[in-house]
């Protein structure tokens, strides 16, 4: 028999083994229903739980890199002694050179001086609290234009000079320190020597809250924070690189590393924790003068990402939990189907109809139930998301924080679509492929004698 | 070991009278030249130095807004000769056996629970409160500082040289600018402005009672505070008493001020 001839038979046979296949799922009705109804359940479940993570994962991404680290930083610590060290950026300018010449010229470069103090309503109302100072220079900073909600006050007016120093607080910081616009808070810190300074800074703008972040960053402007930590003016925190695609962090982190050891700088080993964990570290070490620090933005919040992952590990768990429930019950389903179809899979198989075809006949029923069903959950999936979006549901402060934004926000990414379409149906196959075995190995004269 | 709110109240309240009747009536005298005013830091830190040992009880009341009043009691021995300093704390229970150690310029910190020595800087607020080292320790302004003279001023019914002291390049001080009242009579210190980096006003503090003691080694008198009330002027709410009690200037022990004598304190 020639190749064609055989692939034209092949083609034939499959074709009527879909017909049987769909035929058969008709005619048991009730069960399709059942089972189709719980494979579009599941698959709508993981649509919805697979949006939400990568809502809350774009919103993350959206925030934090705006508002306290970039895609790539090329940060470090300068040492004094080999037992001080600030997080500080000597001669930053000279830095950003192979770093400019080393990316594409369209990519988003900053830079901010960091800092960490008290911030003290100087009235003696409200409570002090301990936070993250951030120096910016708003006019380069869209990315705070567009995330930043302002409340009140203006963030431009933090360019002001003539009323001195001037800050951006967020909504809780304000009310705790029971500030508005106009006060005036002091900002006061250690400084890498260890002497304590402080300043007299104007607020010039609240913000709405925006999650965890918000609950520990303020904003100023750059030369407030180097007036107190008494560095010059060729001195930065950090240098936050923004990528176009943010999945290209790792290897230009890497890039970076390696072009700047070129440089002749000194680069500290790769370590995922953020800056001010790192001092313990830095301080032990027994060097003196400046070395770089490349990290992405995962490294820098890795402390945060782990509700991330806890969501992530949730999920996996429930979702295996319900894979296995789901299994067994095809299983079960399909072993009656099989005792209920005995005489008929012994007619099939008296008529001429290969073992192999009797196996192909009911992996094809379970595949065509779970893929149409899987479809259908889908779409379900995508129309509930849009719904609990456009309901804007407010969620409860505590979650609030991790959420970064107040209103559940949820995501259906491509790669969230193809997992729904693909995985529930492979499960509904694999859990298949042994009644569909046993079925196909059964002998026709022992099934035509079975009395069902 | 709490003291009494309303007895609080009024010692604020006649510290506070005390420094504005001081702004109200300023006399201008003849200003000093930097040699004079040398001196008059000379003449401070030597009526407070001993010669040989010291060892004084204290009391260091803190008062924070929102926080649980702290009162420690604490022992604060001195080698001066050779700038030794060691503070061991005794009460409340909790802190028993915590203690600073300074040698040769570096001062270290010993807890007994975790059984570990640290290195601190000079400017450690000591025991987490508004003191810090040079509170308890003898006096190094002519060392540590250079001094301009601003004029006399009368500081409630003392007349008072205002002094305004800058710290000398690479010398480690808690504050760079200390603005200083010093009676002109007794060349007691009154007052203490420390002036941080930016030039705000960090803390003041206020020296209302002297005392002095005979000392054999030095064959003179020594001058210390019995009181200095320390204003927390970032955290306005924020108050630290120093009381300064039993102050003995006989000989110590010679290896006392070691890790291993401190250590043992705890055993």
């Amino acid at each position: 028999m020639s190749q064609s001839t055989k692939k034209q038979r092949m083609g034939s046979n499959m074709a009527r083994l879909v017909l049987i296949a769909g035929r058969n799922l008709v005619q048991s009705r009730k069960r399709t229903l059942m089972l189709g109804t719980a494979f579009l359940i599941v698959t709508m479940l993981l649509v919805l739980v697979n949006s939400l993570t990568t809502g809350i994962r774009h919103t993350m991404l959206r925030t934090v890199t705006t508002l306290s680290t970039g895609h790539v930083n090329v940060g470090g610590f300068y040492k004094i002694t080999s037992g001080q060290a600030a997080p500080v950026v000597t001669k930053y300018e000279e830095v950003l050179q192979p770093v400019r010449e080393a990316l594409p010229s369209d990519i988003g470069i900053v830079d901010r001086v960091r800092g960490w103090g008290k911030v003290v309503n100087p009235s003696g109302e409200g409570r002090p609290m301990q936070l993250g100072l951030t120096g910016i220079n708003i006019k380069q900073e869209t990315g705070i234009i567009d995330v930043v909600e302002v409340l009140d006050g203006s963030l431009m007016d933090l360019t002001r000079t003539d009323v001195g120093h001037t800050a951006v607080l967020f909504e809780k910081q304000a009310k705790r320190l029971e500030v508005g616009v106009g006060d005036t808070i002091t900002l006061s810190v250690v400084t890498p020597n260890r002497s304590n300074n402080a300043i007299d800074a104007q607020v010039v703008a609240i913000c709405k809250d925006v999650g965890l972040m918000s609950a520990w960053n303020v904003f100023t402007r750059k030369d407030t924070i180097r007036s107190l930590y008494l560095l010059d003016e060729g001195a930065t925190g950090a240098i936050q690189i923004y990528l176009k695609d943010v999945d290209d962090a790792p290897e230009t982190a890497e890039a970076l590393r390696a072009v700047l050891a070129d440089a002749g700088y000194g680069i500290l080993e790769p370590d995922a924790k953020p800056f001010w964990m790192k001092f313990q570290t830095v301080t032990r070490e027994d060097w003196t003068g400046q070395k770089l620090d490349v990290t992405t933005w995962e490294d820098e919040l890795a402390t945060i990402l782990w509700t991330l992952q806890a969501l992530q590990g949730v999920k996996t768990i429930v979702f295996s939990v319900l894979l296995v429930i789901i299994i067994v019950g095809l299983m079960n389903s399909l072993w009656m189907t099989i005792r209920e179809r005995t005489r008929e899979i012994g007619t099939l198989r008296a008529i001429g109809m290969g073992r192999n075809s009797v196996l192909a006949l009911f992996l094809l029923e379970a595949g065509i139930l779970s893929t149409v069903a899987s479809v259908l959950g889908t779409l379900a999936g995508i129309g509930v998301a849009a719904l609990l979006n456009a309901m804007n549901i407010q969620v409860g402060q505590g979650f609030q924080l991790f959420l970064m934004r107040d209103t559940v926000h949820l995501v259906i990414g491509g790669s969230d679509i193809a997992i729904a379409l693909t995985l529930i149906p492979a499960c509904a196959i694999l859990g298949a492929l042994y009644p569909a075995y046993r079925a196909a190995r059964m002998k026709p004269v022992t099934a035509l004698q079975h009395v069902s | 070991m709490k003291h009494s709110s309303k007895l609080l109240l009024l010692c604020t309240a006649a510290t506070i009278a005390f420094g504005l009747v001081g702004f109200s009536s300023v006399s201008h005298a003849e200003t000093l030249t930097a040699d004079q005013v040398l001196k008059v830091l000379q003449t401070v830190d030597n009526r407070q130095r001993n010669n040989g040992d010291y060892r004084a009880q204290v009391i260091i009341d803190q008062r924070e807004k929102d926080k649980n009043d702290l009162v420690y009691d604490a022992t604060v021995y001195r080698r001066d000769e050779r700038d030794r300093l060691m503070i061991l704390f005794q009460r409340p229970k909790t802190e028993r056996g915590k203690g600073y150690l300074r040698i040769d310029h570096n001062l270290w910190f010993y807890d007994p629970r975790v059984g570990k020595w640290e290195r601190r800087t000079e400017r450690e607020r000591i025991g987490g409160t508004g003191s810090n080292r040079q509170d308890f320790d003898q006096s190094r302004l002519a060392e540590e500082f250079v001094g301009t003279h601003t004029g006399d001023t009368k500081l409630g019914r003392y007349t008072a040289h205002k002094l305004i002291l800058k710290a000398k390049p690479g010398i480690d001080v808690a504050y760079p600018t200390v603005k200083m009242w010093v009676d002109v009579e007794t060349y007691n210190t009154l007052k203490v402005q420390d002036i941080a980096a930016s030039g705000k006003l960090m803390r003041t503090s206020y020296y209302p009672k002297w005392r002095k003691l005979y000392s054999e080694s030095k064959g003179a008198d020594v001058w210390f505070p019995k009181e200095i009330r320390i204003f927390d002027e970032v955290e306005k709410s924020n108050r630290t008493i120093i009381m300064i009690r039993k102050v003995d200037l006989k000989s110590l022990p010679t290896n006392i001020f070691t890790k291993a004598w401190l250590e043992s304190k705890s055993r």
